[in-house]
């Protein structure tokens, strides 16, 4: 039996008249310390599919399991870092470590818990800005913030909801040196949904992609079979790293065209975007395409 | 550095006149600092100048007009006769504290008092016998301005009137040969109509303008010249100042709460020395009655306290109190209430139907439920536990004691709180409803408990929008109270307008108007007082704050 895993899960939402269903039929099964990476557009459901791991929607039909144990709740070892933050924007960037540790280690004493606090926020380098509020942060500082809070958390897995959308290039790629550096070091459970293809490629250990919503559902996976740790610098020379990157794409490019083929025929109108550079895929292709978009690993490279 | 300090200085300071919601000083501060001072200048000018100046001019034309409207009770007060009012509120207020003072003060004090008191008086007297002489002067040299104005609109008035007499007579003894010609059938019955008719149209017009005449003698007498009513009040002033040293000296050498006790106290001597030489036994026991009456009064006396008359100030300061009470009462109802409504919907369908009906109920009919209601409780007040622990427990401090707590100041608290529950509660409810649902999703996560739910994340979350709905109570409550107290004649700022009101003295009219002023000016304090609240707690950065 895996330690997560998620079997014939389907999600809907709205009343019996109109429902939308967003996610039908998914299967996912995670070891224990894999890191796995989600991938997907923006709509397609990745993170109603993370509020169904964290169990804070509970599938229309279906099972999530954790160990072998139903999730019928949210809980601390199910450490979700939400998409949009949700700091708590009356308490600082101490305070909402600091509900957070308090909850879930009441036993602490008063330093241990401050010394425990300022740990994860080192981890991520927020110490300047430890009694700041999160008005006064910036995006990427927010997200910093709240990846500290969810690791303050310890939990046996860790769900990352697009943990570095929001940060520039080079600060995304310090921290996603963070987390594999974390990871690796404290083994752990992660599954992490992203939208940034060589962020998947680099950090998973399986990459899956969502197809596209309604209806989405997980499609083959493509396993990363690369030696860690991965050095971002060499990366652009490793061929599997571009085999892989050239395959997903295609792939999810495909994705897309077939459901925009889907909507051409059932009326609705999507906005006619055809990125053209993904196309055709083929490592000279993608070469051109990296000068085009350049990535965050790129960039220090 | 130093600079530095300053400029750290000058940034506390622009906050802090943004949260207390002060923002037209914004550019004064910063001209002290000499940023821009050109832009600092112009913004002086056009957000603080300006509105000074229409200020002014509304004030200017108030002046002017007020006074030209003239009411049963006089006329508008102007500015000035405002002025003039609040100035005699505070030496009414300064005159019953002397007076209390008279009450209480003790050997020395009281000597030193009376002695103080007997030299006001003095000094008072002849300065109202100079103001008296001024005065009939004044009087004097006015009637002659008056007279110049009167006398030639009077031998008009005289003139027209003999004339009209005369004319008057005329007509009536044309009528009644004409009478006699229709007798004898000379005259024709159409003619004796038309002169009769003619007889009374010339009556109306005469007297319609010797009415005029008069009216116009009236109102000069009615207006003396501003000398002699000036002279006049600043007489009557300064024996208004005798009244009150002689009714102090009253009270030091008679009324004085150790003065009587000493009376009392010999009275009882004289008794005990009576009792000891008593020789019938009914004697005995009737000097013994008078030796323990008397001793025990003497004890009393000292708890007696100056029934002092009730002031503005304390008007005010009961005023306040009473809004006060009845607003903590709202809090304490609807925030508890508002959040169970926002928590649970089944709570907030069993509510709506009670809020809808009884929101738009006028405070009036509130006023008068609770008048029942609250009576019902206290039967008997003066002896009732609550107040007599409020206005004369030893535990508690003068100044509850002074507010002397009443059935009236329940019921009207009362009702305030009815009133400023309504707006408090909805927002409440609307905040606590609306809560980002991510925020509740961190509280799943972190699996809190119900009440760390409410207090972590719920309450702080919906803080900006439960003060803005406090703010808004409080407004409604203050607005409601002024008018319930002049309704019920409970003790407050309202009961202050009604009984000027019904007084209808001279300057009735211009306590009114200054009573309204200090409604107004309390009402903004108290606004900023929540909008300052509102803003501490907003954490948005102030952008939440309407
Ligand atoms: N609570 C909800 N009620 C109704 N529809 C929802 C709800 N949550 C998500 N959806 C719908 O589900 C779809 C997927 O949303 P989401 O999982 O947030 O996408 P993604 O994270 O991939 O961008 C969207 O079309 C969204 O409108
Ligand atoms: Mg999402």
């Amino acid at each position: 039996m895996s330690f997560l895993e998620i079997k014939q899960a389907n999600v809907g939402f709205g009343p019996v008249s109109n429902r939308t269903e967003v996610l039908s039929d998914i299967n996912l099964k995670v070891e224990e310390n894999e890191f796995v990476a989600v991938i997907g557009f923006s709509g397609a459901g990745k993170s109603t599919l993370m509020n169904l791991l964290a169990g804070l929607q509970r599938p229309d039909q279906g099972s999530v399991t954790v160990k072998g144990q139903l999730v019928k709740e949210p809980g601390p070892h199910l450490g979700l870092m939400f998409q949009n933050y949700s700091l708590l924007p009356w308490l600082s960037v101490f305070e909402n470590i600091e509900l957070a540790v308090k909850t879930v280690f009441p036993k602490l004493s008063k330093s241990e818990r401050r010394e425990n606090i300022m740990h994860y926020i080192d981890m991520v380098k927020l110490t300047p800005a430890a009694e700041k509020k999160p008005h006064e942060l910036s995006g990427g500082m927010r997200q910093r913030a709240s990846l500290a809070r969810t690791l303050s958390l310890q939990p046996e897995v860790l769900l990352l909801d697009e943990p570095l959308s929001a940060l520039d290039a080079l600060t995304r790629s310090e921290l996603q040196d963070q987390i594999l550096n974390i990871w690796e070091k404290d083994k752990r459970t992660v599954v992490m949904i992203t939208n940034d293809v060589d962020e998947a490629v680099l950090m998973a250990d399986r990459i899956i992609p969502l197809t596209i919503g309604p209806q989405a559902t997980l499609a083959e996976e493509f396993r990363v079979n690369m030696e860690r740790p991965r050095d971002r610098h060499t990366l652009n020379d490793h061929p599997e790293f571009m085999r892989l990157k050239a395959e997903i794409t295609s792939f999810m490019m495909g994705l897309n065209k077939e459901s925009k083929a889907n909507a051409n025929s059932s009326s609705t109108s999507m906005p006619d975007i055809k990125p053209k550079d993904f196309s055709l895929p083929s490592a000279r292709l993608d070469f051109r395409n990296r000068k085009a978009k350049p990535s965050g690993s790129r960039s220090v490279a | 550095m130093s600079q530095k300090g300053s400029d750290k200085f000058k940034y506390g300071l622009l906050k802090a006149i943004d949260v207390s919601g002060f923002k037209v000083f914004d550019p004064v501060v910063r001209l002290i600092f000499a940023e821009e001072p050109r832009k600092q200048i112009q913004d002086i000018a056009k957000y603080m100048l300006l509105p000074i100046i229409f200020c002014l001019v509304c004030f200017f034309m108030w002046d002017i007009i007020g006074p030209r409207h003239k009411t049963k009770s006089g006329e508008v007060p102007s500015p000035g006769k405002v002025l003039e009012a609040a100035k005699d509120a505070t030496r009414f207020k300064q005159r019953e504290g002397e007076k209390e003072a008279a009450f209480v003060a003790e050997g020395k004090d009281r000597e030193a008092l009376l002695a103080d008191s007997k030299k006001k008086l003095t000094e008072f007297e002849e300065k109202t016998a100079e103001l008296q002489e001024l005065s009939a002067a004044a009087a004097k040299s006015g009637q002659n301005k008056i007279d110049a104005s009167l006398n030639p609109i009077k031998e008009k008035y005289d003139t027209l009137k003999a004339k009209y007499k005369t004319a008057q007579t005329e007509r009536k003894e044309a009528i009644s040969t004409l009478a006699d010609q229709f007798a004898n059938k000379q005259a024709s019955k159409d003619e004796l109509i038309a002169a009769m008719e003619e007889d009374s149209l010339q009556k109306e017009s005469e007297k319609e303008e010797l009415k005029v005449l008069s009216q116009q003698l009236d109102d000069i007498r009615a207006n003396p010249p501003k000398e002699i009513k000036e002279a006049q009040l600043a007489a009557n002033k300064a024996a208004d100042e005798v009244q009150h040293y002689k009714k102090v000296i009253d009270i030091l050498t008679t009324g004085n709460r150790e003065v009587k006790k000493n009376a009392l106290l010999e009275k009882a001597e004289k008794a005990e020395a009576a009792l000891t030489v008593a020789t019938t036994g009914a004697e005995a026991q009737k000097q013994a009655k008078a030796v323990v009456s008397n001793k025990d009064k003497a004890g009393k006396a000292d708890e007696q306290k100056f029934p002092k008359a009730a002031t503005i100030y304390w008007q005010t300061y009961r005023s306040l109190a009473t809004v006060f009470v009845g607003f903590l009462i709202a809090v304490l109802v609807a925030v508890p209430v508002g959040i169970m409504c926002g928590l649970n919907r089944i709570v907030m369908a069993c509510l709506t139907p009670i809020i809808s009906i009884f929101r738009p109920v006028s405070p009036v009919v509130w006023l008068l439920i609770f008048q029942i209601i609250v009576g019902a409780f206290f039967p008997d007040p003066d002896k009732h536990w609550l107040f007599q622990t409020m206005n004369e427990s030893k535990l508690l401090p003068g100044f509850i004691h002074n507010l002397q707590v009443n059935p009236a100041m329940i019921f009207s608290a009362c009702t305030v709180a009815m009133c400023a529950l309504w707006p408090a509660l909805v927002n409440t409810a609307l905040g606590v409803s609306s809560i980002d649902k991510d925020h509740l999703n961190v509280a799943k996560v972190l699996r809190l408990g119900f009440w760390s739910r409410l207090f972590k994340i719920i309450i702080p979350a919906s803080l900006p929008l439960v003060f803005a709905g406090l703010r808004i109570s409080l407004g409604v409550g203050w607005m409601v109270l002024i008018a319930a107290e002049a309704l019920s004649s409970s003790d407050g700022l309202g009961k202050y307008v009604w009984d000027e009101y019904q007084n209808g003295s001279s300057q009735s009219f211009a306590n009114i108007i200054l009573a309204c002023f200090v409604v107004g000016i309390i009402g903004f304090f108290l606004d900023r007082i929540m909008i300052m609240l509102q803003k501490l707690v907003s954490f948005d950065d102030g952008s939440a704050t309407a």
